[in-house]
C-alpha cells in the first residue's frame, strides 16, 4: 500500500479562518466604525469631539471588553487585508513569494502581538 | 522527470487592470481599505500607550483634511466590501435547502446586506446615544 504517498498537507486553511472572521467582522461594522472613529467625532457631528478623548480612549482600551474589542479589530482586520493582498499579489507574480508573505502576514502578525503587548501595557 | 509541455496561454502583465479581472481586482483592493483602517486604529492605540501628548497629536491628525479624505475614501471601499463580501456569501455556504427547494443566491445576498446595514447602524445609533 505504499504507492499512496501521503500529500504535504497545506496550512493554508490555517489563514482562513482569520480572513473569514475580518471580513465578517467588516462587513457588519466596518462602516459604522469608520464613520464613528474618523468622521464623526474628530468632526463634531452628531457626536461630541471629547467622545476619543485621551480619557474616554484610555478608559475603554483598560476595560477587558474594551481590549477583546480592539484586539478584534486591529488583528482580524489586519488579517483580512492580508491574505487578500498577499493572494492578489502573487497572482500579479509582484515578487518572491517569501518576501510577499513577509510583507502582508508578517505585518498582520507584528501588529498582532504589538497590540497585546500595549493592550496590556495601558493598565487595567 | 516529466516530458509534459502543456499548453500556457499568454497572459498580459496587466491582465489584472482589465476586464474581466477588474472586478475580481478591485473587490480584493478593499482588504487593503480594510488593513489601512485597522491600521489607523493601532496607530491610535500605540499613541494612548505613549501618553496623553503623543494622543493628542493622533487627534490633531484625525481632525486633518487629510485624515477626513482619507475615512472618506475608507468608507467609500468598506461599503463596496459589505456589498461584494455578501454576493460571495451564497458561493461560500453549504447549499441552502428551504421547502424543498435550493434558497436563491440573490435572496440571500439582499437579506445578508440588510443584515449588515442593521448592524452598522445599531452600532452607529448607539455610539450617539453614549456620546449625547
Amino acid at each position: 500500500m505504499s504507492q499512496f504517498v501521503q500529500e504535504k498537507r497545506s496550512i493554508s486553511p490555517l489563514f482562513w479562518l482569520p480572513f473569514g472572521a475580518g471580513g465578517m467582522l467588516s462587513a457588519l461594522f466596518g462602516p459604522a466604525l469608520i464613520l464613528i472613529t474618523g468622521i464623526l467625532a474628530p468632526t463634531g457631528f452628531l457626536l461630541p469631539q471629547s467622545f476619543e478623548s485621551y480619557d474616554h480612549a484610555r478608559a475603554f482600551a483598560q476595560n477587558p471588553l474594551g481590549k477583546l474589542v480592539l484586539l478584534a479589530i486591529i488583528a482580524l482586520f489586519l488579517w483580512h487585508g492580508a491574505e487578500r493582498i498577499f493572494l492578489t499579489l502573487k497572482d500579479m507574480k509582484a515578487g518572491p513569494l517569501l518576501n510577499l508573505k513577509y510583507a502582508t502576514y508578517g505585518v498582520a502578525a507584528a501588529v498582532t502581538v504589538v497590540t497585546v503587548l500595549l493592550l496590556l501595557a495601558v493598565g487595567f | 522527470m516529466s516530458e509534459r509541455r502543456p499548453y500556457r496561454r499568454p497572459m498580459s502583465p496587466t491582465w489584472w487592470a482589465n476586464p474581466p479581472y477588474r472586478a475580481y481586482t478591485l473587490r480584493e483592493l478593499t482588504g487593503v481599505a480594510v488593513a489601512i483602517y485597522g491600521l489607523v486604529l493601532f496607530f491610535g492605540l500605540v499613541c494612548l500607550a505613549l501618553g496623553p501628548g503623543a494622543y493628542d497629536g493622533y487627534l490633531a491628525f484625525l481632525r486633518s483634511p487629510f485624515s477626513i479624505v482619507l475615512h472618506l475614501l475608507l468608507l467609500a471601499a468598506m461599503v463596496y466590501h459589505v456589498v461584494t463580501w455578501f454576493e460571495t456569501l451564497p458561493k461560500t455556504q453549504p447549499k441552502l435547502i428551504v421547502d424543498g427547494k435550493p434558497f436563491p443566491a440573490k435572496k440571500m445576498t439582499d437579506i445578508a446586506i440588510k443584515v449588515g446595514a442593521g448592524c452598522s447602524l445599531v452600532l452607529l445609533l448607539i455610539a450617539i446615544w453614549v456620546g449625547r
